[in-house]
Formats: C-alpha cells, sequence, structure tokens
C-alpha cells in the first residue's frame, strides 16, 4: 500500500484519477495549485487507487493524505 | 521553461516620475511623490524585460513574492533607473534582485529588494483563473 501525501499547502484543481482506477507509477492522481503554479501529484507506484480523498476545490495542508494506491 | 533563460539576465528601465506615479495618483498615500506600488509596478516590469528576449509565446510569468524596500522619497520629475537581474532559477519558478537609484546618481538607493515569478502556460493559466470566475 502506499500513500500520496500533500507536499505542500494548496488547492486541488483537477482530480484526474478516481477510486478503483488502475494507474502506473508516474500516472497523474490530482493536480493541485500552488503559487499561482500547477502541481501534478503523481503515483507512487503502480497499482490500484483505492481512496481518492480530495476533491476539487479542497485545500491541502502539507502532509494530507491525497490517494491510497494498494 | 524557455530555452536559454540563464541566471544574469538582466535589464534597466529608465523613468521619470510624473503626476501619474505618485502616492496620491496611486491611492497609496496623500504626498506627491513616487508611489510605493508604483515603485513595484516599475520593479515587476523591469523583471518582465529581463527575461523578455528568452521568452516564447506560449509562456509567460506571473508574480508571486515580493519583498521591497522603498528608501527614499523621489519627487514628480525624478529621473530614475531600476534594474532587474535574474539570480536564480528553480523548476518554473525565477527570483529576481532589482534596485532603483537615480538616473544622475548611481550610489544612491532609492529601491531594492526581491521579486519571485513563476513562468506558467498562458492559454492554461488564463483558463485557470477564469474558471474560478
Amino acid at each position: 500500500m502506499t500513500e500520496v501525501r500533500a507536499e505542500m499547502v494548496a488547492n486541488v484543481w483537477k482530480v484526474v484519477a478516481s477510486a478503483g482506477d488502475t494507474v502506473e507509477d508516474g500516472d497523474t492522481l490530482v493536480i493541485l495549485e500552488s503559487m499561482k503554479m500547477e502541481i501534478p501529484v503523481l503515483a507512487e507506484a503502480a497499482g490500484t487507487v483505492s481512496t481518492l480523498a480530495v476533491s476539487e476545490g479542497d485545500v491541502v495542508q502539507e502532509g494530507d493524505l491525497i490517494a491510497v494506491i494498494e | 521553461m524557455p530555452a536559454g533563460l540563464s541566471a544574469g539576465a538582466r535589464a534597466t528601465l529608465r523613468i521619470t516620475v510624473t503626476d501619474a506615479d505618485t502616492a496620491v495618483a496611486a491611492g497609496s498615500g496623500d504626498v506627491p511623490v513616487l508611489a510605493t506600488p508604483r515603485l513595484l509596478a516599475l520593479a515587476e516590469a523591469a523583471c518582465v524585460a529581463a527575461i523578455a528576449p528568452r521568452m516564447t509565446p506560449e509562456l509567460t510569468s506571473v508574480g508571486t513574492v515580493v519583498r521591497l524596500e522603498h528608501r527614499q522619497a523621489s519627487p514628480v520629475g525624478a529621473e530614475l533607473d531600476i534594474e532587474a537581474e535574474l539570480t536564480e532559477i528553480s523548476g518554473s519558478r525565477l527570483v529576481f534582485m532589482f534596485i532603483a537609484r537615480p538616473a544622475d546618481d548611481s550610489d544612491r538607493v532609492i529601491g531594492a529588494g526581491t521579486l519571485e515569478r513563476v513562468v506558467v502556460d498562458r492559454e492554461r493559466f488564463l483558463s485557470r483563473s477564469d474558471s474560478r470566475g
């Protein structure tokens, strides 16, 4: 199981993946927006997205859970 | 990131302070001297000019972080040089230093500081902004 967590305070701009999706290492899960930049959050392992913990418009803090890949 | 953009890129703007540049005109104060927000706008413009030769039409840069000291007042009619230099590139983040001096007295510092901008895709950035209403 791999937990993907936010590395900074950011707005959730786009949610690209959904729970149940099969992803490859490096696939984009969500796109955050911080300091006017788009920051893709990538899958750090191949597997199935078991949890997608954020929605578009959410504000995440550093360390917040974004997704779980099993 | 545009090819060829590297630390050391610089530009200098020379301006004459007019009534339109004053704190009275900017709404930032009530004295007729160069407004601090106007100095910031000039510093940002110098940063944009410093990287303009290396930017492509699809890309632009937008301001993100400002640290500005406005040390001396400049009356209407004063001629100033505002110099900006790109000092650091970190991914799409650009860090600049700027310094403003009287055109006829380069030893005197009117204002100085650091500015950060990020390089973004112009259309994607505008569509993101628009979607926010």
